[in-house]
């Protein structure tokens, strides 16, 4: 990771402070959600692929807050989405988050000062298309999604691109939240 | 940019072709079958390695020829529809290739013949 020290915040933030920042977080997250599905139509739309914008946020919680909010962040979207899009939805959101965020803490361990936020993101793209995947074939047994599985890894590739570059530019607007 | 971070995106995509030639090599093995779709209904299941050349038509819409061909390949031959897009998609012989005559609301795709024809009804969301 490049060095981002002057944006981490924990340390001299107090508990409440660090709740507080997490829901804005969270709520930041969901919007970023709405916005996503309110976009027209995309050229290069195929289904399932969407451009992942809460991801930003995930990974800002993963580098600058910590892996518990992070991962509280992605289990309160996945409630929320329980009750405005149902069950399935829920638990495709659910798994995506969870392995998204835990392949993201642990590319950024393993390789630590070799790897930018690029890559971190790259991989949570990715994984988060695998835990959608996993899940979709486990609850509809039998259907054939094979062919999907290079789809949804090169569409990974390209959001996880997306949101690395868009977290770059956001940083300075984030860090003023504080 | 760090060098890992080229590795990472070159992995996934050796990962992704990869995984498109397992399932190409596959589906290859499975015989294949053209359905025709006439307003979203199946009116016609066609298969491909029948090594024959046969020109039909379907009887939901007389003026639309299919034409099948001994290598297993298939099109519209013929459609009274005014853009002719049907004729120009040209042959088709892949599972998941497909051709439509909007006009006629005909729509000709092909598929592995062990798909099963269950109908996928989901929003994938994150």
């Amino acid at each position: 990771m490049e060095n981002y020290e002057a944006y981490r915040l924990t340390g001299n933030m107090s508990k409440t402070k660090v709740m507080i920042f997490t829901g804005l977080l969270f709520a930041i997250a969901l919007i970023l959600s709405l916005v996503e599905s309110i976009f027209p139509v995309m050229p290069m739309v195929v289904p399932g692929v969407k451009f992942g914008l809460s991801n930003i946020i995930v990974m800002y919680a993963i580098f600058f807050l910590g892996a518990k909010e992070a991962y509280l962040i992605a289990i309160l979207k996945a409630i929320f989405v329980f009750f405005t899009r149902g069950f399935i939805a829920s638990t495709l959101s659910l798994s995506g988050g969870l392995l998204s965020i835990t392949c993201m803490l642990l590319i950024s361990f393993l390789l630590k000062q070799n790897i930018s936020i690029i890559g971190v993101s790259i991989i949570g793209a990715v994984s988060h298309n695998i835990g959608q995947f996993i899940v979709v074939s486990i609850i509809y047994v039998g259907i054939s999604l094979w062919y999907y599985l290079p789809v949804l890894l090169v569409a990974g590739i390209i959001t996880g691109l997306l949101t690395a570059t868009m977290l770059k530019i956001l940083l300075p607007a984030l860090k003023r939240l504080v | 940019m760090k060098k890992y971070d080229i590795i990472i995106i070159l992995f996934i995509l050796l990962i992704s072709f990869f995984s498109y030639l397992i399932y190409q090599n596959q589906v290859s093995n499975n015989p294949l079958r053209a359905e025709i779709y006439h307003y979203s209904e199946l009116v016609e299941t066609v298969p491909l390695d029948q090594g024959i050349d046969r020109i039909f038509s379907v009887k939901e819409n007389e003026n639309v020829i299919f034409h099948l061909f001994i290598n297993g390949n298939i099109c519209f031959e013929e459609s009274d529809c005014p853009d002719k897009l049907c004729i120009k998609t040209g042959k088709i012989s892949k599972p998941g290739q497909f051709a439509a005559c909007l006009p006629n609301g005909l729509l000709l795709k092909i598929v592995s013949a062990d798909y099963n024809n269950r109908d996928v009804d989901i929003i994938v969301g994150n």
